[in-house]
């Protein structure tokens, strides 16, 4: 257990200066993208010396970069996310953008590990058989389909033509709600995302299972267990699928970091107010400080999904924490 | 369709230690993993019979064959290093045998953990039955996979060469280990090797496979003594010996491809007394008396040298 929190410990400081390059790298080149200030007077009609000044003071111009890095640094640090540069501040919109975002990706990643785990076992155990066949093919079109081009394709199909489903938007705006009341209206608003984004994750979980299962009922200590009497059954789903999917948490905490990036075709193809699509929208628009903060939560995100994941890989591989 | 092994008859005797021996790729092992049942995918019997104590293995349900593998039939596969799962415990891996065996409860099954290790020869065994694989040497994880056969008390144990990538002085533990184990348990042994000196140590009777045939059965001794196919004396040549300073002579070539097999005898296209005959026609596995085969059809004519064992 020592060996495990010692383990912890050490990858928590090596998060660290990946943190600081990232919050570097991020307050550069968003720096370098256009002066604030002058991006904000664009929109003020009738300029007086005490805007000018009240605005240099808040981007603290008149300090060297690094001294403004580190200003802004410490605000972060703090909390305070600053102003977007059209309204409100960048935390108060932050927050429902994110929950928006999770409320879509969370179910997707929950859908494609449940679906895709069994079916890979199922293709591996069956290879080329019909039913196999039939499973990869799914698979290889749900990867080499562009997100956003299934997203226009279930648009079309399912809004367009057969007025199922909405074809944007995370709600609506105002009555009439889909199918009765607000939370069935919700739910229709999610069906169509959520079904293209399981799709296309499903079928990487598909592959990746199918091929480390076929690798995995190939090794001696599937063969041992067999000769020795064990079931079929225990051989495959507590031998096998154990190191097969032991890879696999790489890249479900991943998906897990890239799940608050959203996933901006898909949330632009839906106009789903979430991290992604407002990311897309606030860097089209020069919002420094909104794209500034979404970044940076997206960096702290990943890099919190990266060591739990390291940490569910040294409890389910014993052969890890020695390093 | 490739015949990995095709012909392939012989018969083990209780009691009577027995080598399986060829070159890699001669079928072997899957020989060894049909007597189980276990053939990996996408392999599969086109036709023939296994016959194990009066009862054909072949035509058993699935749920029957597991009342044979581990508990009649034992396996111990070729590398300790891929053998166990590298995710359980000793413990976990060996008690999930003991009690697909038996239905006991776990503090049972555990006691039963600890005789098996014990008869293995393993040192601190409560200590070894907490570690993972990877704590353990390469030649601790072959006692345990012993163990692991051992757990159904076989009353036939296959080890598929169980020596292969462990080093010398290790080698001659286990050997030393399976040895001791048939007299103490009376389990008959099927050794799979390509090493010479192992057979004429730990066995009484060989069967040489060649690209999935059988060349030649006999006793251990004559095997040695007085080779009938040009094939296992070959094999003989190119044992190197400490006590005797004699070149190694190699066999020219490879084994054959097994997609398309040499027509005739399969071994014609490497063998110094190869005529028209060879090449053209099948050599039948032929009984000459004292209980040997061969599968030659020249071994009237030559003379082959052995070595004394």
């Amino acid at each position: 257990m020592a060996g495990l929190l010692s383990y912890l410990l050490r990858r928590i400081l090596f998060a660290i200066p990946v943190f600081i390059t990232v919050s570097i790298i991020t307050f550069l080149a968003t720096n370098a993208s256009g002066n604030p200030v002058e991006l904000v007077l664009l929109g003020i009609h009738n300029r007086t010396p005490e805007t000018l000044a009240a605005l240099n003071a808040e981007f603290h111009m008149g300090e060297p970069i690094y001294t403004r890095y580190f200003l802004w640094l410490s605000d972060f640090m703090h909390g305070n996310l600053g102003q977007s540069l059209y309204s409100g501040t960048v935390a108060s919109k932050i927050l429902p953008w994110t929950a928006t975002t999770l409320e879509l990706q969370i179910p997707a990643l929950l859908l494609s590990f449940g679906i895709g785990v069994p079916l890979g076992v199922f293709s591996a155990k069956r290879q080329y058989s019909k039913s196999d066949v039939a499973v990869t093919t799914t698979a290889i079109f749900g990867i080499s389909m562009p997100t956003f081009w299934l997203g226009i394709m279930a648009i079309i199909i399912f809004s367009l033509n057969l007025h199922w489903l909405p074809s944007f938007g995370a709600i609506s705006a105002f009555p009439p709600y889909w199918w009765g009341s607000i939370p069935s209206d919700a739910l229709a608003h999610l069906i169509l995302p959520l079904s293209v984004l399981t799709l296309v994750s499903l079928a990487t979980y598909v592959r990746l299972i199918r091929a480390n299962m076929l690798d995995a009922l190939r090794q001696d200590y599937v063969l041992g267990a067999r000769a020795s009497g064990l079931s079929d059954f225990n051989v495959t789903y507590k031998h096998a699928l154990k190191n097969a999917i032991t890879p696999v948490v790489t890249i479900v905490g991943l998906s897990f970091g890239s799940l608050l990036a959203g996933a901006p075709a898909l949330e632009t193809t839906f106009s789903w107010p979430g991290l992604g699509y407002e990311f897309v929208v606030a860097a089209t628009s020069l919002d420094l400080p909104v794209v500034q903060a979404i970044t940076m939560i997206i960096t702290i995100m990943v890099l919190v999904a990266n060591i739990g994941l390291d940490l569910v890989y040294a409890l389910l591989d014993p052969r890890v924490r020695i390093s | 369709m490739v015949r990995a092994v095709d012909g392939v008859n012989f018969t083990v005797e209780k009691g009577v230690p027995l080598g399986l021996v060829g070159e890699s790729g001669s079928g072997k092992t899957v020989t060894a993993l049909s007597a189980l049942r276990v053939v990996p995918r996408p392999g599969k019997f086109a036709g023939g019979k296994i016959i194990f104590d009066g009862e054909d293995l072949l035509t058993k349900k699935e749920s029957e064959m597991r009342k044979y593998r581990g508990r009649r039939i034992g396996y111990v596969s070729q590398d300790p290093n891929s053998s166990l799962d590298p995710l359980f415990t000793v413990g976990t891996q060996l008690s999930e045998v003991v009690q697909a065996h038996e239905k006991v409860p776990k503090e049972r099954a555990s006691e039963r953990v600890l005789e098996l290790l014990q008869r293995v020869r393993i040192s601190e065994p409560e200590a070894r039955m907490r570690a993972y694989p990877h704590e353990l040497s390469g030649g601790m994880r072959q006692r345990i996979a012993i163990a692991r056969a051992l757990a159904g008390e076989p009353d036939l144990l296959i080890a598929d060469e169980p020596t292969t990538n462990l080093d010398v002085t290790i080698q001659a533990q286990v050997l030393d280990l399976l040895k001791d184990l048939q007299r103490e348990l009376g389990m008959t042994l099927i050794l799979i090797t390509h090493d010479m000196g192992i057979v004429a140590e730990m066995t009484q009777k060989v069967v040489v496979l060649y690209a999935g045939r059988v060349a030649e059965v006999a006793s251990t001794r004559e095997t040695f003594a007085t080779p009938k196919h040009p094939y296992t004396s070959a094999l003989l040549k190119a044992v190197p010996r400490v006590d005797r300073k004699k070149e190694l002579v190699p066999i020219g070539g490879n084994i054959p491809n097994l997609i398309t097999p040499p027509s005739g005898c399969r071994f014609h296209p490497r063998c110094r007394f190869m005529q028209e005959i060879c090449v053209a026609k099948e050599p039948a596995l032929d009984a000459i008396g004292g209980g040997r085969q061969v599968s030659c059809h020249r071994w009237k004519e030559i003379t082959l040298e052995g070595t004394s064992s």
